[in-house]
């Protein structure tokens, strides 16, 4: 495969964050290039998590850089004006663990609201931008019933198309199948696997090796707040260098 | 026969005042509940005591007494004479009624809409942050339309509590609808305009609960 040069949609550079007394971010530089899926992997409370709350702006570092579509979010811990950050929310989606849709709105509301609100598309434009991305995820009989009615693994594949909706330039996933009961998660699962053959950008935090191993680009294992080690997904699952990662991944 | 068309005809002179001090403690209270649990809620720690002190003072006191502070407070403590105002048809105490009903029901609305607001999880706070909703439009379309559903159970219960409670207009002299069926119970030397009265209340309270259950109904859509 040639190699060109793509460009970083998101940069992140000596990220530090601590909450009170626990420093949970210990210098974490990384990079995401156009296109590429890249999942993070590793032990409970290491800090996977926070690193994506800092990245999608629920959380503030303490210091370092973000860069996220060229904008610079933050740089030695100074924020960007509010006008910018808003700019910057608009180039990323996250999908939650546990959904977060909004109850009482119906599956369409849901994906338009922003559309319509926030980027000031009109109705009947974003309506088709809802219908095309409920087809893609198979729902668009689904469109006008409310959350409550539907399972844990169409729920989050609303929420996945909520994400979408705002054609970001990447996608941030946090552990999108834990909350999922096994027969669930291949749905959804499925949904992440077609975007990253479309080419979409995302960084997928996940417990599920074998589908970080054959749809990542590249592996990101994190323990303590530091990356550990990374590399290529295939080689990193089926040949660690760090004993820590062996020792982590010997336990799948 | 005849006694009872007037019995009638005054406690529904009685009941124009009966509503209307419900009407305005509603309108008053509500958006001041709303304030005072903002206030509760506070980060800075003193604006949250004081907000924490006034709701306990109000919920913790009789309203009884509260009306007659605020009836007799500003004469009796400040020397102010205000008896003689008035605004449009409404007098003086009709003013200090609406006044201490609505500082009390405030207090109690406060603290509803207090667990209401913090019942919310953090990720709906989340989810409409990173799809760009302001502040404000999260509040209004995503967090209030929830806490409204989460809050009704409780808040009609205060509805309908309010509804009796406007009887202790009575020691403001206020020409209530109990005001009004005690005057005619002990001229007649009957208890018939108190069970005329009653019935009154209570079928005000009936028609409540319905346009309440109809409210509760049309957002029982999701949960
Ligand atoms: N808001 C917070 N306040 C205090 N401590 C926090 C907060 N959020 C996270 N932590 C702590 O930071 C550490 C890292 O948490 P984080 O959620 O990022 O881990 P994680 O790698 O996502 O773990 P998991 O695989 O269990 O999701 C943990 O020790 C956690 O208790
Ligand atoms: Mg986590």
């Amino acid at each position: 495969m040639p190699e060109t040069k793509r460009d970083v949609v998101l940069e992140i550079n000596k990220v530090y964050k601590s909450f009170d007394d626990l420093e949970v971010l210990k210098g974490i530089t990384m990079e995401v290039k156009r296109g590429e899926v890249v999942a993070v992997i590793g032990p409970s409370g290491g800090g996977k998590s926070t690193l994506l709350r800092c990245a999608t702006t629920l959380e503030k570092v303490d210091a370092g850089k973000i860069v996220i579509g060229g904008d610079v979010l933050c740089e030695d811990g100074v924020y960007c004006d509010k006008k910018l950050e808003k700019q910057i929310r608009s180039k990323f989606g996250l999908v939650f663990q546990n959904f977060n849709l909004f109850p009482h709105f119906s599956v369409r509301r849901n994906i338009t609201e922003a559309l319509i609100h926030v980027h000031k598309k009109s109705k009947e434009e974003s309506e088709i931008i809802c219908s095309q991305l409920l087809a893609k995820m198979d729902l668009t009989e689904k469109a006008d019933a409310y959350p409550c009615n539907l399972s844990g693994g169409q729920q989050q594949r609303v929420s996945i198309a909520r994400a979408l909706a705002t054609n970001p330039e990447i996608i941030f996933f946090d552990e999108p199948t834990s909350a999922l009961d096994p027969e669930l998660t291949k749905g959804v699962l499925n949904v992440i696997k077609e975007l990253a053959k479309e080419k979409m950008t995302m960084v997928i935090v996940t417990h599920e090796m074998s589908f970080a191993r054959d749809v990542a680009d590249r592996i990101i294992f994190m323990d303590g707040g530091v990356i550990v080690e990374e590399g290529p997904a295939y080689e990193l699952v089926t040949n660690p260098k760090q004993e820590r990662t062996k020792a982590f991944l010997a336990g799948y | 026969m005849g006694s009872l068309q007037s019995t009638l005809i005054q406690l529904l002179q009685g009941f124009k005042f009966t509503f209307g001090i419900f009407f305005f403690t509603l309108i008053f209270s509500i958006p001041l509940g709303l304030l005072v649990s903002k206030g509760r809620m506070s980060k800075i720690k003193i604006v949250s005591l004081i907000f924490q002190l006034y709701i306990s003072i109000l919920r913790g006191t009789p309203l009884m007494l509260q009306l007659l502070l605020v009836y007799f407070g500003p004469y009796y403590i400040f020397g102010v004479n205000l008896g003689s105002i008035q605004l449009g048809p409404f007098n003086y105490r009709f003013i200090a009624t609406i006044v201490a009903f609505s500082l009390n029901y405030a207090a109690y609305f406060a603290e509803i809409f207090r667990g209401g607001i913090q019942s919310m999880s953090k990720g709906q706070y989340e989810a409409a942050t990173v799809l760009g909703f302001s502040k404000m439009q999260t509040y209004f379309k995503i967090i209030l339309p929830q806490v409204v559903k989460r809050v009704l159970p409780s808040v009609s219960n205060e509805i309908i509590t309010l509804v009796k409670d406007t009887s202790l207009a009575q020691v403001l002299s206020v020409t209530e609808m109990f005001t009004k069926a005690s005057a005619a119970a002990s001229a007649q030397v009957s208890v018939i305009p108190f069970i005329v009265a009653g019935a009154f209340y209570y079928v005000t309270n009936l028609i409540i609960e319905q346009i309440l259950n109809r409210v509760e109904k049309s957002m029982s859509y999701y949960s």
